[in-house]
């Protein structure tokens, strides 16, 4: 077996960031400019003279918390599309369900966001939502597509004859039998809702240009990278950070499934 | 294999329709438009009333929706509410830029990740695989501008060899301007492809008809291009249908960034100062292309493999 980077590294890569983005508003006095551009303090200022430490402090919660809310909304409308779907036994309810998504999946996605972005007035809420809408199509044919697997099965026919409510065999079994792929699927999912969210924010967009989101602060203090490298290095890490311990724990299960599978055959 | 590619084309037809409608329903809906943003300040009330009617925005969004679908059917997407000129113009002036950006990223993207994809998955698991899946795993988890922000500040500001941005003249008369801007959108697309042809690879050279065809002696590189390649490269093609939506995500960055007259520049610049009619022929353009794209991966996949069951 390849040897894999420790599970502990990966945790250790998702958890930094979602700690600062979760507590790092409660610690932080507050991103506030006029302070002097140098490189005092921990991690200096930035280019607004705000300083850069309590900017990462308090800018997780948007860069993150968008993200992450955006995959659960996306899971919770496509993934119940996507059950459904698989486990109806009329084939029109399926196809009423499933063909309306395929007529949205060439919609180019950023360009959605960056409408409903300026259309709300970079409302956090409504950029969350559009990032959610873009995803529940492949969200419920992935679901789908894993759940007719489970749903045709021997095992459904055993617990229908078996008298088993709707629920207990399709949220029961067939629901449990689809979180293998799924798992996988959530980790590059919210690498993607992240890198949305952020494209939409650095190219001025979303949320307004003095917010201390992490994709913002990268985005303004671009110009200023030789001078002062820690504005936009320290919140480029972060989110990277994030991203990259997700895609390690995804291929991690995927591997780990692709052995089930295996093993199993 | 015809009724295939007729089902195909009707449901793209489809989509057509359906996609312009929601272009537009989706563009109307911006609150504001092209007459409160431009002379709040120095005119009248009646005045912006009169602008108004004169831009057709006093109109019901059911007649504007028919009047504008009707004209873009015939191939005239309106005219500019700011400038004043054809909407047509401004996609003519602004696709060239991005059409060279995005197929000079293909040409490189496309041989360079089946190469990757071949060698990594014709060594499943060896040194060679297991460096390039790490890179590119770690290249993928790294948002398109951060690797821009860097990639200036170190080869632009610091070293001074190439352009930071775009200086005027075209993109075509002067490589060295792409040179970055490929650089960038290179790094996703290259991983995600490559992956899914390693992906297709293993699988085909674990299939039935390989291991039969080796043990014929059928030699090894006419087993992985005649044999495991047509069926690998069908993930790929997919793939890199959806790539398409990754790749125009980084060109509007890219062009951002770099400040190149594209498309991106030209929808961001429409979003902004609410200019519906140019939004809306930008949005419809990209949008027919992302379609006809799936289109063309979808016969293209059908046609190597006959058997795929794309469309149930």
């Amino acid at each position: 077996m390849r040897a894999r980077t420790p599970l502990a590294v990966s945790a250790l890569l998702v958890l930094i960031p979602l700690l600062v983005a979760a507590f790092g508003p409660l610690i932080s006095i507050g991103a506030k400019p006029g302070l002097p551009y140098e490189k005092s303090g921990f991690l200096g200022t930035d280019g607004l003279g705000r300083d850069v430490l309590s900017l990462l402090l308090t800018g997780g919660r948007t860069a993150l918390g968008m993200a992450l809310g955006a995959v659960v909304i996306a899971y919770l409308i496509g993934g119940l599309i996507g059950l459904i779907a698989a486990s109806t036994r009329h084939r029109w309810v399926d196809e009423a369900l499933i063909r309306p998504l395929d007529v949205l999946l060439p919609l180019p996605s950023l360009l959605v966001i960056s409408v409903v972005a300026v259309g709300w007035r970079a409302s956090p809420l409504a950029i969350t939502l559009a990032v959610a809408m873009v995803n529940v199509p492949t969200v419920a044919r992935l679901v789908r597509a894993a759940a007719l697997d489970a749903a045709s099965g021997p095992v459904v026919e055993a617990l229908r004859m078996q008298r088993e409510s709707w629920a207990g065999i399709h949220l029961g079994y067939v629901g449990r039998a689809v979180l293998g792929p799924v798992a996988a699927d959530i980790g590059t999912r919210i690498t993607l809702a992240v890198f949305l969210v952020a494209s939409v924010n650095f190219l001025g967009l979303g949320l307004s240009p003095t917010a201390p989101d992490w994709a913002v602060s990268v985005s303004r203090n671009r110009e200023g990278l030789l001078l002062q490298p820690w504005a936009v290095l320290a919140p480029a890490l972060l989110l990277v950070s994030f991203t990259l311990g997700f895609n390690l724990l995804a291929d991690r299960l995927v591997h780990r499934t692709r052995r089930l599978v295996e093993a199993k055959s | 294999m015809r009724s295939y590619a007729g089902q195909r084309a009707a449901l793209a037809i489809v989509q057509l329709a359906v996609l312009s409608i929601l272009v537009f329903v989706l563009t109307a809906l911006l609150p504001g438009d092209a007459a409160d943003m431009r002379f709040t300040e120095t005119l009248t009330p009646e005045q912006i009333a009169q602008l108004r009617a004169q831009l057709g925005l006093d109109q019901p969004a059911l007649e504007r929706f028919t009047h504008w679908f009707g004209n873009v059917l015939t191939g005239d997407l309106g005219t500019s509410l700011i400038s004043g000129g054809p909407v047509r113009d401004i996609v003519k002036a602004s696709v060239g830029a991005t059409l060279v950006l995005t197929l000079a990223t293909l040409a490189v993207v496309v041989p360079l990740a089946v190469a990757l994809g071949i060698l990594m998955g014709a060594r499943e698991n060896g040194r060679l695989d297991r460096t390039i899946t790490s890179v590119t795993l770690a290249l993928s988890a790294i948002p398109d501008f951060v690797i821009a922000v860097v990639l200036v500040a170190l080869f632009s500001l610091k070293l001074g060899w190439l352009p930071a941005t775009w200086v005027g003249g075209s993109l075509l008369a002067n490589p060295v301007l792409l040179v970055l801007p490929v650089a960038v959108l290179l790094g996703r697309t290259v991983c995600l492809l490559s992956r899914q042809v390693r992906a297709g690879t293993i699988n085909a050279l674990h299939a039935d008809y390989v291991v039969q065809a080796r043990r014929l002696g059928v030699p090894r590189r006419r087993l992985l291009l005649r044999h495991v390649l047509p069926n690998a490269a069908v993930p790929g093609v997919q793939e890199l249908a959806r790539t398409g939506d990754t790749l125009l995500g980084g060109v509007l960055v890219v062009e951002a960034i770099f400040a190149i007259p594209g498309f991106a520049t030209a929808l961001v610049d429409g979003v902004e100062t609410r200019d519906v009619p140019v939004v809306q022929g930008l949005t419809l353009v990209l949008a027919v292309a992302a379609l006809l794209i799936n289109l063309g991966a979808d016969l293209v996949c059908n046609r190597l493999v006959p058997r795929t069951e794309l469309l149930r």
